[in-house]
């Protein structure tokens, strides 16, 4: 093969790929997070997967003309056999492509910086003045959630729909990860500190509370179930749980 | 240069070498791999029985009368436990070992019993005093795979009792409790102790027998 | 200076060397054994053995025995006690130390000779990573099936600290351990590297340390995970007192190799190699090693603390005693992010240096690959807490650190844009090494993508602590740096042995390892979206499909892996014969003999152009 390939055909089948592999990934960031992450109950979570969903089309474009331009090359520029090729044309610099490309990857950059802070302002901003209060306590290999004012203590979650609920989080000895997975919150549990995250369940059914973080023998099955129920079901199970002192 | 023999050697002896050492490492590390398995004992076409002891030394039980590798450590004396399916099991504990208080004071409920109550040295409880805690047995699912089995009975110490002799040591009498639990379908339970009963430098002593499996830990299959 | 050391000193020869005659690995290893013992007697007999911490003062002293008697054993100690007593090395001390006339034995010895380290390196890297490997071939057994059934759930723990070690200790000298010593001083036209004596030093300490590594699981193991955050580590049994000793021991190997990196690439250049003349693999070695200073320092420190909590009742990771595990975890990371560019840069070096040669074309845009290079490591030193961004510690810094971390895709890109630029219309030669070279491009955009997903707090509120980030890395770690290694060693394997690694083996062992990646980590990646936790002996049955596959893919990356292995073993001894310069590249590295002699260069090399230029005649001669 020569320097002078039929450049101005063969780059359109680049194109070609570029676009073709660019759809493919579109289809992929569209189905995949929603697809296989678990379904959402709360507004976090459902900007946790859509969030997704635009990250993974903005990458598509980028991820495709590496993966076109490769197979382009592997298409178009490859010798075999034992003896080395003669040189190439020397192509040491081109400003504008350089310039070009920082440029989209700036602003690529820009795009994901801006929603991705505005989505953490989303995700921080706190929707209720008279949120529910739980405390979370860990301890290695279970978790125990405290009601204040009700003297309820339960190892199963139970939080009424709709309503904010801001979790209290620490651990009676090392750090562990509350993490409930179906909206889309983790904040770690540490002895002596108490951290917080708040979300509103929006969606009635079960979920699971797992640890997310490391915590020695049994770290694997430390889990909590987890009931979202309408607010007259949670105060009834309120008012029937036994009152700890 | 032609080391392609001693460049085998070498690799492979340092492969060889670290993988067995590390191997032998493991070895010792889990000195109790998993113990001979303590079958429930029939009574009925519905229920059986299942006896378990708690020792605040290793000299007693499975890790041998020698105690294994740290004879000083608190142990149940079995880690694998295996039940039948579909059946009432009738657990007897004796605790010999003392104690204090619980770190997190939700531990000192009988929980998932038939009836939420124990019955602790002959008197039917659903708790008891969480700052005299031996420790606790407390049974918890794989998660997420459905088959909720969650058990927790407190096991309470007591130092007031006579001290007895049981083969080479000496131990309290012990407290003797009992309790009832009902099994689903077959799966492998892990259970473990939430009293902080394992020595460690930070108050929370989970440490040591804590940490380490089949002391104060062990599974539980329902055949 | 035209003549070499070699002709002024034969006469001398048969004296030189003094004790270090007598020094080799066994000696070592004998040295460390009875300091140890002794450190240990002298232990038993003076620390309290009523108090809490005896446990951990026996072993940490006993620990430090063995690595001070490691280091007498070797010798060490000999250079720096000469010169006390004013009996400093002749010239025919040098020689010995050099290796010189001493065949295979040198390999086992002190030697200053940056080739004789560099094949250490390769070496050590390949006993690392079997060992880690197989490790890794047991946790995935485990992960077969939801339950506990190969192995407990204690014996796995330990299984995933000592993986996760071993792993980052081999990768952090995967490329730069044996390139930047054995190729890099040849280079830039140096007789070897700029402190001889520290590079033995380097390669000995990481050796001294990593065998400690072994010692941790005969005591107990680590059950904590490599990063061995506070306060769970002092649950742990004594092996976290030699784990802690094994990272201040690599952290002081690391400085002293990381320094003589850099001076000898600041000061050892022939006439005429200006820096913009260097070859760009030398730019990936100068970057990688000077981020090396500034971030293992973190690591000796975070470990020293953490033996004073341990041995001395010291607190600063406690809580109760006015320190706090959040100190840890930010002096951890404060290492940890760095050294994640400490690892890749190499690879991406190497790969452009592959790239160029390969595609009979010059680096494209030398200068932004610098930029890219440079710039990634400034930028990775201001972006550690996105590893703390749910730990609930300082909630305000989310959104400054997510800044600092997207802005490191603008760098990455420009990996690509180098590697693609090169590649674009050249004359590619597919050979072993190009093969590698491509799979790294290939897995690399797949890691780089998904880093940005957990840089974005909103999504990281989700996917922290899930297989999704250990898939993520993987990418990077196996996908990108270890295929960069695989690359650099089928590249420059024909300096080395003067052979050609086997091209049919290294064919198979390619596809079976990308296959493989990609098979383990996209199945890693759904069980992540799924839910799943990391460092979990055990799962639900939900993500049983995922983990079964992802099991199978890591047997099919085992067996590449071991086909590789062969194809090195094969290749060093009976591989087909290569010349000195079978790529017909122009850097110095090519220019000399095969294998290089002692020092290198009989005439040094005068510089006129960078070299890159590929000319026709060339490939004539
Ligand atoms: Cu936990
Ligand atoms: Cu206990
Ligand atoms: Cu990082």
């Amino acid at each position: 093969m020569t320097d002078s390939d039929n450049d101005k055909t063969s780059l359109k089948s680049f194109f070609w790929l570029w676009g073709i592999l660019t759809i493919v990934g579109v289809v992929l960031g569209l189905y995949g997070p929603s697809h296989l992450m678990p379904k959402s109950m709360s507004p976090n979570m459902h900007l946790t997967i859509l969030t997704m969903v635009i990250f993974t089309v903005a990458a598509a474009p980028v991820a495709a003309g590496v993966y076109a331009a490769t197979i382009y090359v592997l298409r178009n520029w490859t010798h075999k056999g034992d003896e080395p090729p003669p040189p190439a044309k020397p192509v040491r610099e081109n400003g504008i492509i350089v310039a070009t490309w920082v440029s989209i990857s700036v602003l690529l950059t820009l795009f994901l910086l801006i929603w991705g802070l505005g989505a953490l302002a989303e995700d921080n901003a706190s929707a209720s003045s008279n949120p529910l209060i739980v405390n979370v306590i860990a301890q290695q290999w279970v978790w125990t959630f405290q009601y204040p004012g009700t003297h309820v203590e339960s190892n199963s979650l139970y939080l009424p729909e709709g309503r904010e609920v801001e979790f209290h989080v620490s651990s009676d000895d090392v750090t562990h990860g509350f993490w409930i997975v179906q909206m889309g919150v983790q904040v770690d549990a540490n002895p002596g500190v108490i951290t917080t995250i708040h979300t509103t369940p929006n969606v009635l059914g079960t979920f699971d509370v797992r640890c997310e973080q490391f915590c020695g023998l049994n770290h694997a099955f430390m889990d909590a179930l987890g009931d979202v129920v309408t607010p007259q079901q949670f105060s009834t199970w309120l008012a029937a749980q036994p009152q700890r002192t | 240069m032609n080391g392609s023999k001693s460049l085998g050697i070498a690799l492979a002896s340092v492969l060889l070498g670290g993988g067995a050492l590390a191997l032998a490492g493991f070895a010792l590390a889990s000195d109790t791999p998993h113990q001979a398995a303590l079958n429930c004992v029939r009574t009925s076409a519905t229920a059986c029985s299942l006896q378990l002891s708690t020792y605040p030394d290793s000299l007693e039980g499975a890790h041998g009368k020698t105690g294994g590798a740290h004879p000083t450590w608190v142990t149940y004396a079995n880690d694998n436990l295996v039940v039948p399916e579909n059946t009432t099991i009738n657990v007897t504990i004796h605790q010999y070992d003392g104690g204090g208080s619980l770190n997190d004071p939700f531990f000192d409920q009988v929980m998932g019993t038939i009836g939420g109550t124990m019955v602790y040295n002959g008197k039917t409880v659903s708790h008891v005093d969480p700052n005299n805690i031996g420790h606790t047995f407390t049974l918890r699912n794989i998660p997420g795979n459905g088959k909720t089995l969650f058990v927790s009975v407190p096991l309470p110490a007591d130092y007031r009792n006579p001290t007895i002799t049981i083969g080479t040591g000496q131990y309290p009498k012990p407290n003797i409790i009992k309790f009832s639990f009902k099994t689903g379908g077959p799966g492998t339970y892990e259970w473990n102790c939430e009293y902080p009963c394992g020595d460690a430098r930070v108050s929370s002593g989970f440490g040591y027998a804590m940490s380490s499996f089949g002391y104060m830990s062990g599974t539980l299959t329902v055949k | 200076m035209t003549t070499t050391l070699e002709h002024t000193a034969v006469a001398e020869e048969s004296q030189g060397g003094g004790l270090a005659r007598y020094q080799n690995a066994g000696t070592a290893v004998a040295g460390g054994v009875l300091f140890a013992f002794l450190f240990w007697l002298i232990a038993r007999k003076t620390m309290d053995p009523t108090g809490e911490a005896f446990n951990d003062q026996v072993t940490t002293i006993l620990g430090c025995g063995w690595i001070i008697g490691f280091w007498f054993g070797i010798g060490a100690f000999n250079g720096p006690m000469r010169w006390l007593l004013g009996r400093d090395h002749s010239r025919a001390d040098d020689l010995y130390y050099a290796g010189h006339n001493q065949g295979r034995a040198r390999y086992w010895k002190y030697t200053t000779d940056h080739k004789v380290v560099g094949v250490q390196y390769i070496i050590v890297t390949m006993g690392l990573l079997g060992v880690g490997g197989l490790l890794a071939m047991a946790i995935r057994t485990e992960l077969i099936m939801p339950g506990n059934h190969f192995v407990n759930q204690q014996v796995y723990n330990a299984f995933i600290s000592l993986h996760g070690m071993i792993m980052i200790l081999a990768l952090i000298v995967a490329i730069a351990g044996p390139w930047a010593n054995f190729v890099m001083p040849i280079m830039i036209g140096a007789r070897d590297m700029a402190f001889p004596r520290l590079n033995a030093l380097s390669l000995w300490t990481l050796v001294s340390a990593a065998s400690l590594l072994v010692a941790v699981a005969a005591v107990g193991g680590l059950t904590m995970g490599w990063v061995v955050l506070a306060p769970i580590t002092d649950q742990n049994g004594v092996g976290m007192d030699l784990f802690a000793l094994t990272i201040v021991v690599f952290a002081v190997s690391s400085t002293v190799g990381g320094v003589n990196v850099v001076c000898t690439i600041l000061t050892m250049r022939t006439k005429g190699m200006t820096l913009e003349r260097v070859p760009i693999f030398v730019w990936g070695a100068i970057t990688t090693s000077a981020l090396a200073l500034y971030a293992f320092p973190f690591f000796f420190l975070v470990e020293v603390l953490q033996l004073l909590d341990r041995n001395v009742a010291t607190s600063f990771f406690v809580s109760g005693g006015g320190g706090t595990g959040w100190l840890q975890a930010n002096l951890f990371w404060l290492m940890g992010h760095p050294e994640v560019y400490v690892i890749l840069t190499p690879a991406v070096a190497a790969c452009f240096e592959i790239a160029a040669v390969m595609a009979r074309k010059p680096v494209f845009s030398y200068r932004t690959a610098v930029a890219a290079m440079v710039g990634l490591s400034g930028l990775s030193i201001l972006v550690w807490a996105h590893h703390m961004f749910t730990s609930g510690w300082a909630p305000t810094l989310g959104g400054p650190f997510m800044v600092t971390t997207e802005i490191i895709s603008i760098p990455t890109g420009l990996f690509f844009l180098v590697l693609i630029g090169t590649l674009w219309r050249g004359h590619i030669w597919m050979k072993l090494p190009t093969i590698w070279m491509f799979g790294f491009i290939a897995n690399f955009i797949i890691g780089g993508i998904t880093g940005i997903y957990l840089s974005d707090i909103p999504i990281d509120n989700q996917l922290h602590g899930t297989m999704f980030v250990t898939a993520h890395f993987h990418y990077i770690f196996v996908g990108s740096v270890l295929f960069g290694a695989v690359a650099a060693l089928a590249f420059w394997f024909p300096k080395v042995t003067g052979r050609f690694l086997d091209e049919f083996l290294g064919r198979i062992s390619f596809w079976l390892v990308f296959i493989g990646v990609q098979v383990t980590f996209l199945a890693m990646f759904a069980s992540g979206l799924k839910g799943m936790p990391r460092r979990v002996s055990s799962y639900s049955v939900i993500f049983d499909h995922t983990n079964l596959i992802t099991t199978i893919g890591a047997y099919i990356i085992m067996s590449g892996m071991l086909v590789l292995l062969g194809a090195i073993i094969k290749s060093w001894g009976h591989g087909e014969p290569s010349g000195p310069n079978p790529w017909h590249a122009n850097s110095l590295e090519w220019m000399v003999p095969t294998p290089p002699p002692l020092e290198n260069f009989d005439v040094m090399p005068v510089i006129t152009e960078d070299p890159y230029n590929f000319r026709e005649e060339m490939v004539r001669s």
